[in-house]
Order: C-alpha cells, then structure tokens, then sequence
C-alpha cells in the first residue's frame, strides 16, 4: 500500500473523531434523503433525524455526493 | 393541474397509468439534467436510460412512499441514487481482494500511516500512533480492508463487491472499526479535545 498523503491522514482521524456509537447506515439515510432535504432548504429547524443524516453525510461521501445532487435539484425546480 | 396537484401513487397505480408514468418520466430526466449538468461525460441518451431505469425502481417501491415529503422529491432522490451508482463504477479500480487484504494488514505500519503526515505537530504524531497502534491491535482484517479502502478512496460499492457483502454490512464493518479505534484513543487518555484542537476537526 502507497504511503498515505497528509490529507488522507488527517481525513481518517476526523472520520475517527465524527464517529457516534448511534449512526445511519447508507440506506437508512437515503430514506430520510427527500424529507431532510425539503426541511433543510425550507430552513427548518434541524431535528433529530436530520441531524442523524447529517453526521452521516460528514462520514460518507457517496452519500454525500447524493444528497447535494438532490438539493441542486429542488433548488433548480423551485 | 400542476405538478404539484397530482395525486402521484394514485395516478400510478391506476390501470390506465401511461399518462402518469410519462409525467413522472419527464420530472425525473428534468432533475437528473439539474443533478448532472457538470458531468461532461454523461450525454443525453445516458440520462434518458437513466431516467427510465429510475422509474422502474420507483414504480416498484411505490409501496415504500410514506408521504414524508412530496413524491416527486422521493422519485429524484431514487433518480440520483441510480444515476450516481452507475457513475461510480466507472471509478472502480483495479483492485482485487487479496490486494485489499494486503492493504489492510499493512495499514498499521509506519510507512503506510508515516509520523511525516502529522507535519511534525507533536500532539498529532501521538493521536497517529496511537491509531496504528489501535489498527493492529483492535481491528479484525476485514476491518482493516475496509477502512484501507476507503482511505484510498476506492468507491464504497467496490469495496463491498470485493468483499462479497452487502452495503449495509460493510457499513456497520466500518462503523465498528471507527468506534473501536475511538474508544482506544480514549483508552490511551487522548480526549476528543485533544484531537479536534490538533486536528482542526
């Protein structure tokens, strides 16, 4: 294995620090993605599951990935 | 009646329903245009396959629609989903398991997780070794491929093929790995203090 770039080090040790025992796998956030997203681009107030969707999105950059996609299309639709 | 009036798992339940799956066909390709209008590589005839697959999945999860959000918006994050899914394999590398295996088992030493990443800053030359001592000692090997994969940001869905797992089951591996080496660096006295201040978290 190649040596690991200062960035991947410090990415590791903040995905270690992000880590909560209690966490979304990828297909319980991607459940909450249509109603996290409306509430988030309303401005409304974060509740528990979003904030669960959240944390997850810090760790998981796929789901991530999709989830801006989806806001860039609710913003594109408004 | 606009998009909006549309009573959509009605419409689409109906035996006559063409007209409900061509509208919804069309809010989906809009959206994906939006999602991928960056992507240089995705032509239009890739975008309406994608659509077309998206709406296969979403008429069959119908059942899953719970109403927490509007249906259109619960179709375009299945759209994504799909679409996206498809682009990542296109990044897969050229990786077998033994290779990640590999990996995993060298991802303690110091030459893989070398004290040079932590640019000389004491307190995170401590957090780093701390980490590998934690790697070696508290992770399983599939653990370990795991995390070896992700920190070289091999998609997560190759990482899951090459395990021969599931999404889902590879994830909780993950978290496990993230939980156990947290609770070591506390175990070594290295508060989550410590490390937000020397790692900017």
């Amino acid at each position: 294995m190649k040596p690991l770039t200062t960035e991947q080090v410090q990415g590791f040790v903040r995905m270690v620090e992000l880590t909560r025992d209690r966490e979304l796998d990828c297909t319980e956030c991607r459940s909450l993605f249509a109603e996290s997203a409306e509430k988030q681009l309303a401005g409304l107030p974060m509740d528990e599951a979003l904030a669960l969707v959240r944390q997850h999105l810090s760790l998981c950059p796929e789901c991530n990935e999709e989830f801006l996609a989806l806001e860039e299309i609710l913003r594109g639709s408004r | 009646m606009t998009e909006a009036d549309i009573n959509w798992p009605q419409a689409l339940r109906a035996a006559e329903n063409s007209a409900a799956v061509g509208g919804l066909r069309g809010v989906v390709l809009d959206g994906l245009r939006i999602a991928l209008r960056d992507r240089s590589d995705v032509g239009e005839a890739q975008l309406e396959d994608f659509a077309q697959e998206s709406l296969v999945r979403v008429l069959d999860r119908l059942d899953q629609f719970a109403g927490r959000s509007k249906f259109t918006t619960w179709a375009h994050s299945i759209a994504v989903n799909t679409a996206f899914t498809e682009l990542r394999r296109k990044r897969y590398q050229d990786v077998s398991l033994d290779a990640l295996t590999a990996d995993g088992d060298q991802l303690a030493e110091a030459t893989v997780m070398p004290d040079h990443a932590s640019d000389g800053d004491e307190e995170r030359a401590r957090v780093v070794a701390a980490l590998r001592r934690a790697i070696a000692e508290k992770l399983s090997p599939k653990q370990r491929s795991v995390i070896a994969g992700e920190l070289q940001e091999l998609p997560f869905d190759q990482i899951v093929e090459l395990l021969g797992s599931n999404r889902n089951a590879a994830y909780k591996l993950a978290h496990d790995a993230r939980r156990a080496l947290k609770a070591h660096l506390a175990a070594e006295g290295i508060s989550s203090e410590v490390v937000r201040n020397a790692f900017s978290v």
